[in-house]
């Protein structure tokens, strides 16, 4: 029910009257009306701004914060009111909403921004009226591709997981040729391969020399030995290829399914075919039109053209306009070349000898090709041919705007996620600069050993004078809870430089590990060890609740370098494999090194974030198998 | 002979065309004025019609409400209705959110017309104020008087069994298909019986004013029921 009816409620309530004297029954009692506060004014102050209205308006919607008890945690007792430390502008939007039951959406905001403002409030987002619902939803669109996008890309360019198994390898390989020389020679080779197979098909119809009977002949006939080995060759290396695609694909089905691999097989079909068939007449024509399935091989090249992707996603995409404009046109053609028939038919040797001849014209006409091959003689058939090429024009001319507007959509789409790309090596580095500075300090902190003392002496001993202005009695506390996780889980803090020494050490020096590895760490532990890197790639939802260092979504290992210190204290093998700094430390104290920490619970700085939690379980996972110092 | 009758046909056919697209683009040009009627302006004559109601003072001395309860009831009203008046479309719409099972629209329609004292198609905030001082602040005498004008839709003082049979129908039309029991079609003529019954003294098939209120006032449901809307603002 809509919340200005609930003010009609009374009235309503009132005009029951009307049936009292007519009812059969005795009425119910009524509600026991406690005694209800008079109507009175609420003042919210939202970041300083005050915004005022009757407390009855925010009662119309009971289960959002402000209509409900809810408000009360949010209470001000020294200047009675109810204060909200959130943005103001967003704000007046939502007291709208109460006032008039109507939500809108200001085009100028963050989406986002706005997102969090209505789940703070607790106001869905489906009751954004008609006229801002639109806007909502495609930005909201926009918004979640653009981040999409940005999670699928990332494994694309991130160190290989050392130990995926061959199989893997060469789809990484397939999927994307710049991980490695091979990949990119390969990628290369296929594509030299297939403008060879397709310049041959070219040049094989050209006629070159004659025979002796004055005949023309074709390269084709007259080389045939030599563009038949061509050919082989070709076929050869698209088999291998195929297969070797087939084979690597980690799921078969759905590679066997999809659109390249489809062009694959006709590619190579035809020369298949035609090995087998005989040279029998009959079907020789046949053959030949299968040949014709060669030029396929040139569609190959969308593997290697990002451009022709898009073009092709975009026509699937324009499917219903492309329809539209077919059928508009057929229409069109139909009712033009049954008028152009009958109009020319007086005319003594009129080419329009039926309407589907008639065709023929009225498609030369509306394109505006205009081949002259027909002509209308008459009068009538002049008029209504203008007629005919003036409409063409704008039958072509109406659909063709929205597939531009598509292609130039879907177009520059890649271009951002290639843009993004690029800027985020800077963007991290930069992140990564000032994040630096803050977790140093616990470092240094550490390595100047001076746990024991006051937070004065540290700050002089560490000479990192930032540290000490900016809010040092949180940094303390910090501290001392990085500490204790350390004690807890007996690993300690490194910094990067040394974890990613250790990391490709690791799997250098992972064979051996292996064997040497105490059983109870399971096969699990040999491939969390090795997956330490990879986890360090994949995380995505964890946040360092760190409130100099708000590290959001730390999808690569520059932006949350706390997390990735974290990382080699769960995984590492310390005593068996590496050369860390700390291990060293360690390997001096060994009663500690006994101490074998089977699973560590996730630890309380970093905290996942709710809606990425299929990570989650692949951390907690990775903890269990850890089996630590042994 | 045919073929030149068909190329005729044709040229006619296309001079016509011709001339056709002519006055169009003479049209367009706004050479000539080939003229429809266009009903955009009519819109605007309700858009503009706007109402104040009297002054608070004045309401208060008409009705039994205090200045806070009257500030607060013409918010409300307001907030819904901000041109002031309230048309029978936006009135049944109103009234009909509160039933969703049935149908509400012939009810509030006599409710409109019970509402609407000077017959003038929509309700303003003096007549909605007048009408619920009645039903919540007015004595026995003055609600059982309401009721009775509810009832009798021509106004001429008697309530006939047709009449009563339309209210009676609308009532039971607000329960909507789904009840238990199942609403049967006789139950609203049965019931006009019951009511006749009890309330026409002198069998003579209309009920006045008179018998209304003394045979309600002789009945304990009836009052009882009178006094339940006491508190509702």
């Amino acid at each position: 029910m809509a919340a200005g009816v609930a003010a009609w409620l009374p009235f309503a309530r009132a005009a029951a009257i009307g049936w009292m004297p007519v009812a059969s029954a005795p009425m119910p009692a009524p509600p026991r009306d406690k005694r209800r506060t008079q109507d009175g004014l609420i003042i919210l102050n939202v970041s300083g701004s005050r915004f005022q209205t009757w407390r009855n308006t925010l009662e119309r919607y009971p289960d959002t914060l402000l209509g409900s008890t809810e408000r009360d945690f949010f209470y001000h007792e020294e200047t009675n009111e109810y204060f909200f430390d959130r943005d103001p502008d967003i704000f007046r939007h939502i007291l709208n909403f109460y006032r008039t039951g109507k939500l809108h959406y200001p085009r100028h905001e963050c989406i986002s921004a706005y997102d969090e403002e209505l789940a703070f409030f607790g106001i869905i987002p489906e009751i954004i009226g008609d006229c801002c619902y639109e806007e909502y939803k495609d930005r909201r669109r926009e918004n979640a591709e653009r981040i999409e996008d940005d999670e699928d890309k990332d494994n694309s360019n991130d160190l290989p997981p050392p130990d995926m198994s061959f199989r893997e390898t060469m789809w990484r390989a397939f999927e994307n040729p710049h991980t490695s020389t091979m990949a990119l020679v390969f990628y290369y080779v296929t594509g030299f391969f297939i403008a060879v197979s397709v310049m041959a098909n070219v040049v094989e119809t050209v006629p070159c020399g004659k025979t002796q009977n004055r005949v023309e002949m074709s390269c084709g006939d007259r080389y045939a030995l030599a563009f038949f080995c061509l050919d082989t060759a070709c076929v050869m290396i698209f088999t291998v290829e195929y297969l070797l695609r087939l084979m690597a694909a980690p799921n078969r089905f759905k590679f066997v399914k999809s659109v390249m691999s489809v062009i694959d097989v006709v590619a190579i079909m035809p020369y298949y075919i035609g090995l087998v068939m005989s040279d029998n007449e009959d079907v020789s024509g046949a053959f030949v039109t299968l040949r014709v399935f060669r030029v396929f091989r040139i569609f190959k090249f969308s593997r290697h053209s990002a451009g022709l992707r898009i073009l092709g996603y975009t026509l699937k995409s324009c499917a219903s306009e492309l329809g539209f404009l077919l059928f508009s046109l057929t229409m069109a053609i139909i009712i033009f070349a049954t008028v152009m028939f009958y109009a020319e038919k007086g005319s003594t040797a009129s080419k329009f000898t039926s309407i589907p001849a008639a065709f023929w014209y009225t498609i030369v006409t509306m394109t505006t090709l205009g081949y002259g091959d027909m002509v209308p003689k008459t009068i009538v058939g002049k008029v209504f041919g203008s007629i005919c090429s003036l409409s063409g024009v704008l039958v072509i001319a109406l659909p063709v705007p929205v597939i531009v507007s598509n292609f130039s959509r879907i177009y520059h789409q890649s271009q951002r996620a290639e843009k993004r790309r690029a800027q985020k090596k800077t963007r991290l580095a930069r992140i990564h600069a000032t994040k630096s500075g803050g977790t140093n300090a616990y470092l240094q902190y550490k390595r100047n050993g001076l746990l024991a003392e006051t937070e004065e002496e540290a700050c002089k001993e560490a000479g990192q004078a930032l540290v000490c202005k900016a809010n040092p009695v949180f940094e303390t506390e910090h501290h001392h809870l990085l500490h204790c996780l350390e004690k807890t889980t007996n690993h300690e803090f490194v910094d990067e430089q040394t974890f990613k020494s250790s990391c490709l050490e690791v799997s250098m020096v992972k064979a051996p590990s292996r064997s040497s590895s105490i059983s109870s760490a399971t096969s699990g532990g040999g491939g969390g060890l090795s997956s330490c890197c990879s986890r360090r790639n994949k995380r995505k939802s964890f946040t360092v609740s760190n409130a100099n260092m708000a590290g959001r979504r730390g999808s690569v290992q520059e932006l949350s370098t706390i997390q990735i210190r974290e990382r080699p204290i769960t995984n590492s093998r310390s005593s068996l494999n590496a050369k860390f700094d700390e291990t060293v430390r360690l390997n001096s104290e060994p009663p500690y090194l006994t101490a074998a920490v089977i699973s560590m619970p996730t630890p309380p700085v970093t905290t996942p974030e709710g809606d990425e939690s299929a990570s989650t379980p692949d951390f907690l996972q990775s903890n269990i198998v850890r089996v630590s110092a042994l | 002979m045919s073929v030149r009758w068909e190329t005729e046909g044709l040229q006619t056919v296309g001079i016509v065309c011709l001339v056709f697209m002519f006055l169009k683009l003479m049209h367009l040009l706004g050479l000539i004025d080939i003229t429809e009627t266009d009903s955009s302006d009519s819109d605007l004559e309700l858009s503009t019609v706007r109402h104040q109601p009297e002054g608070l003072d004045q309401l208060q001395s008409q009705t039994k409400f205090t200045k806070k309860e009257l500030q607060s009831l013409y918010r409300g009203f307001k907030n819904e209705c901000p041109s002031g008046l309230v048309d029978e479309e936006t009135f049944k719409t109103i009234y009909s959110q509160f039933f969703p099972q049935g149908d509400a629209t012939t009810y509030a329609h006599f409710l409109f017309n019970a509402f609407d004292q000077d017959r003038n198609g929509s309700i303003r905030f003096e007549d909605f104020v007048i009408g619920l001082s009645v039903l919540l602040r007015g004595t026995v005498t003055e609600k059982l008087n309401w009721a009775f004008n509810l009832y009798d839709i021509n106004k001429d003082g008697y309530i006939t069994k047709e009449e009563m049979l339309l209210i009676m129908q609308s009532i039971y039309d607000m329960m909507g298909r789904y009840t238990y029991p199942m609403v049967r079609d006789e139950a609203p003529s049965e019931h006009v019986e019951k009511f006749f019954q009890k309330m026409d003294r002198n069998r003579d098939g209309v009920v006045t004013i008179d018998e209304f209120i003394e045979t309600c006032q002789k009945d304990e449901n009836i009052m009882s029921s009178m006094q339940l809307f006491e508190n509702v603002i």
